[in-house]
């Protein structure tokens, strides 16, 4: 008897676990069919526009606003960041190659040597390192500003984010995901609550996003971030994961450390086969 | 003698304040010094496995629970200290006990 409860509990056990570890391809179909059930009027790239593809009026005052985008100035500020020579003669195309139109869609990555997600802003900052310069900031000014351009130079390429099949690469996917749908905070919801299972209502004047498309425009241009103090409206992902994390009193953890990393790649890949559209409005 | 008379009358106020506290404040002390130990301990305890909420002492936060009831303590309010600390106690377990509990969470369609 008793060996038979063992072997039921640990069958029990084998089972709950093989779930969790479901690969991240079929974590992507189920991902994908829950949003297209959800809102079946709404095209697959339509999700790259948030909130704007699930709202008819917030969608009208965001039209408007992409008839003058207030991020192009910051494009142009990244094109000159990107063209400017370091001071040793050499620039960010001697790290990322000529074509800067190739560089966003091969982030985030794994990096075997290092075990490590790879993203476009650890990279940024390398380059700089590399090269003498004093690295940017994490979420926002300059950092912003080159993702943008290079964001906007690769708009309309697909995102395309492979998870290779090495034990490191799928424990950090796994990570992303978890810390995805995992509450926390003094709230208790998870990313997932909020862009999951209540994207497309209205909170506070908002209305959720949906988590499928979620990263496609970063960095993004918010009215919000362009308000005294908070600087010039640009900000990276990792600004904004920390904006989420906030809101629901959980402390923030820091940009380009290992908890948004993963969750960037476990996040991106959920967005896989929608095109760029970076850089985005967003009020 | 202007310099005489301040020194007198903050050693005057110095005594003053010492005689009006009461002797509890020893181990009104103690009471922190402990309740700090374990609400320090509770609060890395959540911070290891990620579960450490925003207000306790996240240098961005309003309200910072823990170094506000440090704080306190130094400027000799010891209540306050702990009633703060009560706080930090409370979600340091909570925030831990969150995380334990969402360890296997993952999509529920
Ligand atoms: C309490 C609800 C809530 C939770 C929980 C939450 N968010 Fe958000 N999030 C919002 C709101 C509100 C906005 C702004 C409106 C929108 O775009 O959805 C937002 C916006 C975003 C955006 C920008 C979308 C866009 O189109 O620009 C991203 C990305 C995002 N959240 C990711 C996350 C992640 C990752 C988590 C978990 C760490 C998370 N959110 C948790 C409420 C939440």
């Amino acid at each position: 008897m008793k060996k038979m409860l063992t072997l039921l509990l640990s069958a029990g056990l084998v089972a709950t676990a093989t779930q969790a570890m479901s690969s991240p391809k079929e974590d992507l179909a189920h991902f994908r069919t829950y949003f297209e059930q959800r809102f079946p009027g709404i095209q697959l790239n339509e999700f790259g526009n948030g909130p704007y593809a699930l709202d008819a009026s917030k969608r009208l005052q965001w039209e408007s606003m992409e008839e003058f985008p207030p991020y192009e100035e910051y494009v142009d500020k990244g094109r000159e960041i990107w063209e400017t020579p370091f001071k040793n003669g050499k620039s960010f195309a001697s790290c990322f190659g000529k074509d800067a139109s190739k560089v966003r869609p091969k982030y985030p990555h794994w990096d075997k040597a290092s075990s490590k997600v790879v993203t476009l802003e650890g990279d940024i900052n390398k380059c700089l390192k590399a090269n003498g310069e004093k690295p940017f900031g994490w979420k926002k000014g300059k950092i912003a500003h080159l993702g943008a351009f290079l964001g906007y130079e690769a708009r309309g390429q697909k995102t395309n984010v492979v998870v290779p099949n090495d034990p490191k690469a799928l424990q950090a996917y796994e990570d992303g995901k978890h810390f995805f749908y995992a509450k926390r905070g003094q709230l208790n919801m998870a990313c997932a609550d909020c862009h999951v299972y209540y994207a497309g209502q209205r909170i506070r004047g908002n209305v959720l996003s949906a988590a499928l498309g979620h990263t496609t425009h970063f960095p993004v241009y918010r009215a919000k971030w362009a308000k005294k103090g908070k600087g010039d409206g640009l900000g990276t992902l990792h600004r904004r994961y920390g904006g989420c994390n906030k809101q629901v009193r959980a402390r923030p953890f820091k940009a380009q450390g290992k908890e948004y990393r993963n969750l960037e790649f476990f996040h991106t890949y959920m967005s896989n086969g929608l095109e760029i559209n970076a850089p985005g409005y967003r009020e | 003698m202007k310099k005489l008379i301040a020194a007198f009358g903050l050693a005057l106020f110095i005594t003053g304040c010492n005689a009006t506290t009461p002797d509890k404040p020893a181990s009104k002390q103690a009471q922190y010094e402990a309740a700090l130990k374990n609400a320090q301990a509770a609060v890395d305890k959540a911070a290891s496995v990620g579960g450490e909420w925003r207000d306790i002492r996240w240098k961005k936060s309003k309200k910072k629970y823990l170094p506000s009831a440090i704080e306190a303590a130094k400027a000799g309010d010891y209540d306050k200290a702990l009633k703060l600390l009560d706080i930090v106690q409370f979600q340091a377990e909570a925030g831990y006990k969150q995380a334990m509990a969402q360890k296997n969470a993952g999509p529920r369609f």
